[in-house]
């Protein structure tokens, strides 16, 4: 086997929170024994978008906002790969809210982890979608990013974690890993994690937070339901966090394409092989 | 039935012709084109060359369209500058189509808003007649006034009542049921009515065996030629003039296993293209100079990240929302110049419907080898309008995948970069999925592995590798055509589906005894400057013929080649394409008595 590119040391500050969501990560795919060849991470722009060089798999490093779109086409290309898109709040909920909002509604069998700390980092603390109210003098109320994934009848997984929980984040990364190699859709994750430079919500985020998987009355499997005790929680100022939701529906992979079909960036795409076929095409307009 | 006649008919002697040109007019949602269509079908099969254009509004109903079709004994790629037969179904038609009509020309006319107010020519011949009431009154549908007025035409273009009989049988056939039945009686009433109103047989058409050509548009020809030439994964945002490329492809490429893809935005569709192409897919976007805005980014991406993909842009008035539906060819700065930073790119320039099919699979070719973006530009005329052209051949196809690694090719290696320095600039290729392939594909500079780098001495080397890709890749773009004779010392320079209007333009002047000749320039970047510098060197006075104001062909042929004193423009950016008599007419002008020559854009 030839030598590949050597695994990077994250480029985060000490004690920042994506450690704790690259160590969850590792930990998820190593118990899944998901072959590394067969996985790729598309990563965001940001601090969080740094993560697929820290692992030994394949990597892309897509534009600001775009992972989503990319990595929905990976996975038409080749359902048989795992693909995990990793990024930022901003990255995610800003300048690719819009993709967010169509990813959600095609439902690709993709995992989206999103590390949301509130803050764009690399920019030296501006406020995000997801600032607090307050946080460099934001007025504006946050984006509840899986309030929206909720309101889309299509979504089939939204889960919150915090990279101070490991325990509660390493089970939330394997089931939306299953829900995607499953092929039963868009496995969407945020991850509180704190910027401690720039927005160091660790303290804050440790009271707020409350596991519903651990309240016997919050019933996951029922949109209004769940949705409605979210909404509850976030405004009697405690955080959600858990698997809020899971449901069934078609994935957009199975939606577009042919069943049974070779994955189209495993087919032989040799002019010979078709012959016949292309024939027909030209005959339409003769 | 009530029927006026504007004035009487005369008895005619059809005259024989070797080509036949009608404009078919009204408003939006008349079915013009559908009696453009049929009557294309119907030329085809007496062993005609068709070209047809079309003149549509945005929007859905309403507006005045029109279609032109001219058939012809000789193969043609543009509308010409005359009419022989306009069909209007109203007034707005006529004044549209009437100045282009030939003195000995034949109108047929819906009156069923009132009789004609326009008055022609006396030689002129018009049948007037109420076809939306009859069609209302005796088939519960005024649509069906365009069957009724092609029965019409047909008439008066001496072709066959068979042959229009199987036409409109073939195209409704699958419909079947009413649409079928409805047609069919909608032409026996347009025959009858014909008859009655002593429609005569204007023209005599030659008539002989089917020639078994295509007629395709240009962005269908794309859309095979993709297919053909291996690509899987489309994705696109509905644009016009772009559209017909993800319909058709939306329709074909499932059934060999891929997907067209309707994204939300261009953003999102170049990403998808770029995600389809990092997985090893064969993947393509296509948009119009708005679309072609929000693709920017993506175009910086492609090549920074070296990843193989083919972005179509179909131009259209600009800039912003322009006029959505109309022709220019205003994104040429676009497409070599957009983006920031330098990197590499190549644009290819199709000319007309075959160009579309062939240069569509070396552009996925080149994509693949050099691992780069590759634009094909082509304009609205070239890709909505139908040419009749000899069948794609099949055997002529290659896929070549460059350094796009096979498992064994990778096993035997002992160190895999994705980004590896090499001699051409090109590096070997993995993707996901095969063992021992891992690799970092970034937007970010980065070294021979993938990973960010701001390394100076990688840097330097990073972006020579990269833009080193385009000197090699212009060994294989496509060469200029040349046209006309060697000797001439005046020249055309012009790219897209201007050749159609050039050749024809080069006729006229040849027979005032001018003789020019023209260079079609099909690579727009890198431009071939030695083919363009021989010919700028061989002539007194090039005309750069462009619709666009500002010259953008004549503008990057002077910064790359030179010869600005030889340089003339020969501009149109009104919304339509060039007819040959005008291009004659400037070239006269500018070299007739010493005007000062109002083209002068040098």
């Amino acid at each position: 086997m030839p030598e590949t590119f050597p695994v990077a040391t994250p480029i985060w500050c000490p004690g920042c929170g994506d450690f704790g969501v690259l160590a969850a990560l590792k930990k998820a795919l190593a118990e899944l024994r998901i072959p590394p060849k067969d996985t790729i991470i598309v990563g965001g722009i940001g601090c969080s978008g740094h993560i697929h060089n820290d692992i030994q798999v394949y990597g892309y490093h897509s534009l600001h906002g775009r992972l989503l779109t990319t990595a929905t086409a990976v996975k038409l290309a080749n359902p048989r790969l795992t693909v995990i898109a990793a990024g930022g709040d901003g990255d995610g909920y800003a300048i690719g809210g819009n993709h967010f909002l169509h990813a959600l509604r095609r439902n690709p069998s993709i995992v989206y982890l999103v590390m949301n700390n509130g803050t764009y980092g690399l920019t030296k603390g501006q406020p995000s979608p997801t600032a607090q109210i307050g946080f460099e003098g934001t007025k504006e109320i946050p984006f509840e990013p899986v309030l929206m994934a909720l309101s889309l009848r299509s979504s089939t997984f939204v889960a919150r974690g915090f990279s101070g929980n490991q325990t509660q984040l390493v089970r939330l990364i394997k089931e939306a890993i299953e829900h995607e190699s499953q092929g039963k859709g868009f496995a969407f994750l945020d991850v509180l994690s704190p910027c401690v430079t720039y927005n160091d919500t660790y303290a804050e985020w440790r009271k707020a937070v409350v596991d519903l998987n651990a309240d016997p009355d919050f019933d996951n499997t029922n949109r209004s339901k769940s949705f409605q005790h979210i909404l509850e929680t976030i405004v009697s100022g405690r955080i959600p966090t858990g698997l809020l939701y899971r449901g069934e529906g078609a994935s957009f992979e199975r939606n577009v394409l042919l069943p049974g079909s070779e994955p189209m960036a495993l087919q032989d795409i040799s002019p010979e092989r078709n012959l016949e076929s292309y024939k027909k095409l030209l005959q339409k307009f003769a | 039935m009530t029927t006026t006649l504007e004035r009487e008919t005369r008895p005619v002697q059809p005259k024989r012709v070797n080509e036949i040109r009608v404009m078919v007019g009204g408003q939006g949602g008349d079915g013009t084109l559908t009696v453009i269509s049929l009557l294309a079908r119907c030329l085809k099969l007496i062993g005609l060359h068709t070209y047809d254009a079309r003149n549509v509004l945005s929007r859905i109903r309403g507006g005045h369209a029109d279609g032109v079709l001219r058939g012809s004994v000789n193969r043609v790629l543009c509308s010409g500058d005359a009419l022989d037969a306009l069909v209007a179904f109203d007034e707005e038609a006529v004044e549209v189509g009437s100045p282009l009509l030939e003195a000995d020309g034949v109108v047929i006319f819906d009156s069923s808003r009132g009789p004609l107010k326009k008055r022609l020519p006396p030689g002129v011949q018009v049948y007037q007649s109420k076809l939306s009431d009859l069609a209302g009154t005796q088939l519960k549908k005024t649509l069906l006034k365009n069957t009724i007025s092609f029965a019409i035409l047909s008439r008066a273009l001496g072709l066959k009542q068979e042959l229009v009989e199987r036409v409109v049988r073939e195209r409704y056939q699958r419909k079947g049921g009413e649409v079928l039945e409805g047609n069919m009686a909608a032409l026996q009433i347009g025959f009858r009515l014909a008859d009655e109103i002593g429609v005569a047989a204007h023209y005599s058409i030659p008539e002989g065996a089917e020639n078994g050509s295509l007629q395709v548009v240009g962005d269908e020809a794309i859309g095979i030629g993709f297919i053909v030439g291996g690509g899987r994964f489309y994705a696109g945002y509905p644009i016009t003039p772009a559209s017909e490329v993800l319909d058709y492809l939306s329709v074909n490429l499932p059934k060999f296993g891929g997907a067209a893809i309707q994204a939300e935005d261009e953003i999102s569709a170049i990403n998808m293209a770029i995600g389809a192409a990092v997985a090893g897919v064969r993947s393509m976007t296509a948009t119009s100079g708005p679309g072609q805005d929000l693709m920017t980014e993506g175009l910086g991406q492609a090549a920074e990240a070296e990843i193989p993909v083919v972005i179509v842009d179909v131009q259209r008035s600009g800039p912003s929302t322009g006029m959505p539906t109309k022709h220019e060819q205003s994104d040429l700065n676009h497409v070599v110049f957009a983006g920031h930073g330098d990197f590499p790119r190549l644009v290819i320039a199709p000319a007309d419907v075959t160009d579309c099919f062939y240069l569509t699979i070396d552009a996925l070719n080149l994509a693949e080898k050099y691992q780069l973006p590759v634009f094909i530009l082509i304009d609205q005329a070239l890709a909505q309008n139908s040419q009749s052209v000899p069948p794609f051949d099949l055997s002529k196809v290659r896929v070549e995948r460059g350094k796009l690694l096979s498992q064994t090719e990778l096993d035997s290696l002992p160190v895999y970069k994705r980004y590896e320095f090499s001699s051409d600039g090109i590096s070997r290729r993995t993707v996901p999925g095969m063992s021992g392939g891992f690799s970092q594909i970034t937007g970010n500079e980065h070294n021979e592995w993938g990973m960010v780098s701001v390394n100076t001495e990688n840097r330097e080397k990073m972006m020579r590798k990269r833009m080193l890709k385009v000197e090699l890749a212009k060994t294989e773009m496509p060469r200029a055509r040349f046209y006309g004779s060697q000797d001439a010392k005046i020249g055309f320079v012009s790219f897209g589906s201007n050749v159609g209007p050039i050749l024809e333009a080069m006729d006229i002047l040849a027979a005032k005894n001018l003789p020019t000749k023209f260079l079609l320039v099909r690579s727009l970047h890198p431009l071939h400057e030695d083919e363009l510098a021989q010919f700028l060197d061989s002539v007194d006075t090039a005309f750069v013929v462009e619709c666009n104001l500002s010259g953008q062909l004549a503008g990057l042929i002077r910064r790359e080649v030179g010869f600005a004193n030889k340089i003339f423009g020969i501009n149109r950016f009104d919304g339509h394409s060039f007819r040959p008599h005008e291009i004659a007419q400037r070239v006269l002008e500018e070299l007739g008595p010493k005007t000062g020559g109002n083209s002068r854009n040098a």
